[in-house]
């Protein structure tokens, strides 16, 4: 029985080279992310303070945007092709933007690891959230730019295959995993024109000095146009492998594909109209704007309640179609023992706490209580850090072996893997909500003040430092661990069948649902108008307070080479 | 203990042990359950055991974060 890489060679080729710029900006930012924990504890301090934003900014760009998306890119063109039943229109396509994504993301890679080399006039510590009045050299915003340019045309690429299929098949239904990726695309391209505008018209011309000030509110804005839904574009390579691969693990079959469906639909049309509610503090922005941006917020639960609901049901089909029995007792029917089962089960866990302190972030008035907390970084530490980079790392044990023709080294340690990722977020992320609570920052390596004690509902500071550290230091020997046992994975004898890679039918298929879920044009028509209702008027209002430029003068954050020149800058501004 | 290769396990052992290749459950099937036979009673359960620990942690966070100081936001 041939498996992916037999049968589409070439597609494989580069699904592996997308994932093995993933796995290496895995390595690199879980390195950050453990010289974070220690140097914020206070554990292990080898760098300088000003040091730990360049750090902070490398874990926060390598991790949430580099790792993820290659994945997801790699995920997708397995995903297009397989359930298509046919290879890619054009490689060279492929291999172009594996090649513009690549390049940009190396540009923005050296922007901010340069920051650590005095000698090199450059930097990029501007964090992940990359807006004025912070400002990075412009390789870092052309690295970007290329970025996004290759994700879009990456998209082209499914789309072109998807049109290819559909000239073949004209009564088909889309097949579900195709119709998830094309979704997915469809909200990509919409949520990044608000990155787009602002890198390329904005953040690149300022950075070069061609203009001299810009609106710091409108690069804001328009960041979390697309900061927002870029979560659900972490999200949904993850969604995919729950609803189509995990019920397979499971043994079972996915309850439901019309569910699924009405789920992407859902994030397609809800994505991009709630960025403003990171902006709940940003003055300049009316309350009501606000309140739209809740309101549509709340409105995305209801998919991932759906989500829970049909992605449950399906491992319990899995489940007692191995036997179990009972109300609770079922559970322990799963295969615990495979990695790739395991580790997205857990990560499901883990999104389901994050789901609860992602609900008092989105509560305009609650929010207050922890925004700027490190409550925040512990609830994106257990979405995009588990739900999604845990679900990535786990179903990496089912896919990279179809990709290779090679069986995985071991499943024992990918076990082990999976477990320690779980205590270690389980450590790490309880800590920093608390923290949170607590009042203690987020992004600033020294949360210590002069003569003031944080009061703490339940624990001590000392053990939520411990936390952190010894969460963050688990978490590292969790990714080591991963990255090993794919790396000796390559070096496995090719064989016959390294990997059960079928896909099973859904309980109920597609054929019974309207037809009306697979018009993609009218769907996005739709979030095109949602998108217009929530965004024309706060932006209207920000370009009419300051204009399209602002009167800001920038920040330069290569503060090190220029510390004099950005000290009387920044007493200038604050002035 | 890990075989030797896997196609060693697939080809000359009929009955694969449970879970021995990633993705390989299925192999271990007891009873087909359709569409119409299938009542998902355990995820209602693990789903209202959900909602309840969220009621729990909103009580929680109701009484520490707001009886237990003042008011954040004032107007």
């Amino acid at each position: 029985m041939a498996t992916f890489v037999d049968r589409y060679p070439e597609e494989a080729s580069v699904v592996k080279a997308t994932l093995v710029v993933s796995f290496l900006s895995l390595g690199i930012g879980a390195l950050f992310g453990l010289v974070q924990a220690l140097h914020r504890t206070g554990y292990l301090r080898f760098l300088d303070s000003v040091d730990y934003y360049t750090i902070l900014t490398g874990h926060g760009v390598l991790l949430a945007l580099v790792f993820t998306i290659f994945f997801l890119m790699g995920l997708f063109t397995w995903a297009v092709v397989q359930s298509l039943e046919r290879p890619l229109p054009d490689i060279r396509l492929s291999w172009a933007w594996v090649g513009l994504t690549t390049t940009g993301a190396t540009f923005a890679a050296v922007a901010i690891l340069a920051g650590l080399i005095p000698s090199i006039d450059m930097s990029a510590d501007v964090l992940y959230t990359f807006y004025a009045p912070l400002m990075a050299h412009p390789l870092f915003y052309v690295g970007l730019a290329m970025f996004i340019v290759g994700t879009w045309l990456a998209g082209a690429d499914w789309f072109l295959a998807y049109r290819e299929w559909r000239a073949e098949n004209p009564d088909e239904r889309i097949p579900l995993q195709t119709f998830m990726v094309l979704t997915t695309m469809l909200m990509w391209y919409l949520a990044t024109l608000g990155v787009a505008v602002s890198t390329v018209f904005f953040l690149i011309p300022w950075s070069f000095g061609w203009v001299e000030t810009v609106n710091p509110l409108l690069t804001r804005t328009l960041f979390w146009f697309f900061g927002h839904p870029v979560v659900y574009f972490w999200l949904m390579p993850a969604y995919l492998m729950w609803y189509t691969v995990l019920p397979k693990l499971a043994g079972g079959r996915l309850f439901s594909d019309p569910l699924a469906r009405v789920v992407f639909v859902l994030f397609l049309l809800l994505s991009t109209p709630v960025g403003i509610h990171h902006q709940y503090l940003d003055p300049g922005i009316a309350e009501g704007f606000k309140f739209i941006a809740m309101t549509n917020t709340m409105f995305l639960l209801l998919p991932s309640l759906l989500t829970a609901f049909t992605v449950v049901a399906s491992m319990e089909h899995g489940a007692r179609q191995r036997g179990g029995e009972g109300y609770v007792s079922w559970l322990g029917s799963l295969p615990w023992r495979d990695p790739a089962f395991t580790g997205m089960a857990l990560a499901g866990v883990m999104f389901a706490a994050g789901g609860f302190s992602g609900m008092i972030n989105a509560g305009m008035n609650i929010n207050y209580l922890i925004h700027n907390t490190l409550w925040v970084p512990g609830h994106f530490h257990l979405t995009v850090g588990t739900a999604v980079a845990l679900t990535m790392m786990a179903g990496s044990y089912w896919l990279v072996p179809q990709l290779t023709g090679k069986r995985l080294y071991s499943r024992p340690i990918g076990l082990l893997q999976v477990v320690v990722w779980f205590v270690g977020m389980v450590l790490m992320s309880n800590a920093m909500h608390r923290g949170g609570l607590a009042g203690i920052p987020r992004r600033t390596a020294e949360p210590q003040y002069q003569n003031f004690d944080f009061s703490m509902a339940l624990g001590t500071v000392g053990e939520i430092r411990a936390g952190i550290a010894i969460g963050g230091t688990l978490l590292f020997v969790s990714v080591v661990l991963f990255l090993v046992n794919i790396l000796l994975s390559a070096f496995e004898e090719p064989i016959e069948n390294p990997v059960d890679d079928s896909l099973p039918e859904p309980l109920s298929g597609a054929s019974g649902s309207p037809v009306v879920l697979d018009n993609l044009r009218l769907w996005t028509a739709i979030a095109v108008v949602l998108v217009i209702l929530a965004y024309t008027l706060p932006l209207a209002g920000i370009v009419g307070d300051a204009g399209l430029l602002g009167d800001v003068p920038g920040v330069p954050v290569w503060v090190s080479a220029n510390a004099e020149a950005t000290l009387d800058l920044l007493t200038e501004v604050i002035a | 203990m890990e075989p030797k290769t896997e196609s060693t396990v697939r080809e000359d052992v009929p009955e694969r042990p449970r879970g021995y290749v990633v993705g390989s459950a299925p192999d271990s099937i007891e009873r087909e359950i359709g569409h119409d036979e299938f009542d998902p009673v355990g995820t209602l359960v693990l789903i209202l055991g959900y909602f309840a620990i969220l009621v729990v942690m909103w009580v929680f966070m109701y009484f520490v974060e707001f009886l237990g100081r003042g008011l954040t936001v004032v107007g």
